[in-house]
């Protein structure tokens, strides 16, 4: 099945077998290792990318349903060479130990803040609640997410 | 995962004809948030996925006539979002919004919810109190089916072969009706409900009569209704300062309670108080707030 939409900014035209997800395509067919496999099951939230904006799990998606749409994943979270501020906020708080979470962390958390630049501490933990971070270092990422709140 | 050919009809009437031609080995995708997973875990390995995303107009809320007319591929996150449900079906807006995970709810659909017709879903209770129906369409043509008729068991659904739920229809709750759903979970907050219990309360008239309509949801069967209730009565009474022993008879036909072993608390429970819809769910089911 041939497919189309835009990745990271840029169009992509590519193939994909009809059972493929999201996170298949990304990872097998583009090379984009970014976006994590964890549990497959759609419960840990690191396969998370934003489709139109809205997090979604790369993991339960099928390929063919991104059809036309604007993905996002963790690579292309950066601009022009600058990290996003999110990206800056996790590396300069600590907000990763192993970091396996953390590209979902950070696009769970982006979804968030293109839908409320400032939310309040109860909205973040919402909005990450799909996310599972097995270092149990909720409270830096958290943290992290506010400060790119309160910055703006 | 197992593979499948994935069929991408682009109409509803393609769609019908696609599944009338197919046989048994095939599944109806929507958002793909239970399905794709049971798939991967190995628990029903289709041939073919009928998918209806590109079915035009499908997504749409409106009202019509007074009713919410929810099309069945609305995402819980349409839903939750939409300013029409939250204003008018507040308790509708409120139990999608449990639905699992935000990102679950960005793909999970109204009508793939409900055609699961798994006993943990979150919108069923609530739909199941404001008497909503599905509509469904098939080969023999469209139907409605209220949603009380709607669950008849495991996971099953009162769809024929080749049957497709296009949208959920609910009527305006009564006026002044009050709601709430509250849910039981094992871990945390965002996992499936072991129990959950929405519930709508609508006073009227001079006796301040209160009816509600709960709801128990059993691993064995799918989402139902229960009797019509009589906490709230008591709840109005108490209001009133006449506390009592009134609406054990409602309490005895409508708690949850696996082999009866489990009496239910919560007269003494310091949680409980108003407003009268939480009093009453609570009543009815063990349970916690996130």
């Amino acid at each position: 099945m041939s497919l189309s939409f835009t990745l990271n900014g840029q169009p992509c035209a590519t193939q994909a077998p009809d059972h493929w997800t999201v996170l298949d395509l990304l990872r097998d067919e583009l090379g984009l290792m970014g976006t994590k496999y964890g549990c497959g099951e759609g419960v840990c939230g690191t396969c998370t990318v934003l489709a139109d904006g809205q997090p979604i799990r790369a993991c339960l998606v099928l390929a063919a349903h991104v059809r036309g749409r604007v993905l996002v994943t963790v690579e292309g979270l950066e601009r022009d060479g600058r990290l996003d501020p999110i990206q800056t906020a996790f590396a300069e708080r600590g907000a990763a130990q192993c970091g396996y979470c953390t590209p979902g962390m950070m696009l769970a958390a982006k979804a968030l803040l293109l839908e409320n630049p400032s939310p309040s501490e109860h909205e973040v933990r919402e909005a990450l609640s799909g996310n599972l971070c097995r270092c149990t270092g909720y409270t830096k990422i958290v943290e992290a997410v506010l400060a790119v709140a309160g910055s703006k | 995962m197992h593979p499948f050919r994935l069929l991408e009809p682009e109409s509803l009437p393609e769609a019908i004809e696609t599944l009338r031609r197919l046989d048994g080995e095939s599944r109806l995708v929507a958002g793909g948030t239970a399905l794709v997973a049971m798939i991967r875990l190995g628990l029903v390995k289709p041939d073919r996925l009928v998918s209806l995303h590109r079915v035009p107009g499908l997504n749409r809320i409106r009202v019509d006539g007074g009713s919410l007319e929810l099309g069945a591929m609305a995402t819980h996150a349409d839903i939750e979002r939409s300013r029409t449900v939250r204003d008018g079906w507040p308790l509708l807006a409120e139990a999608v919004h449990r639905v699992a995970t935000p990102a679950i709810r960005t793909s999970g659909t109204i009508g793939g919810n409900l055609a699961y017709a798994e006993a943990a879903s979150d919108p069923a209770p609530a739909l199941l109190c404001l008497n909503a129906e599905a509509r469904v369409l098939g080969p023999g043509g469209e139907r409605a089916v209220p949603l009380a008729r709607f669950f008849r068991g495991f996971y099953e659904a009162a769809l024929e072969p080749g049957e497709i739920v296009t949208a959920v229809r609910v009527p305006p709750p009564p006026a002044g009706a009050r709601g709430g759903y509250v849910k039981f979970t094992s871990r945390s907050a965002e996992d499936k409900p072991l129990v959950g219990v929405a519930a709508l309360v609508v006073r009227g008239g001079a006796m301040r009569r209160g009816a509600h309509r709960a709801r128990r949801l059993r691993p064995d069967a799918g989402p139902r209704r229960s009797g019509r209730a009589r906490a709230a009565r008591r709840g109005a009474h108490r209001r009133r300062g006449a506390r009592r022993g009134g609406g054990r008879r409602g309490r005895g036909r409508s708690a949850f309670r696996p082999d009866g072993q489990r009496r239910l608390p919560a007269r003494d429970d310091p949680r409980v108080g108003p407003p009268a819809a939480d009093r009453v769910a609570r009543r009815h089911c063990v349970t916690r707030r996130h």
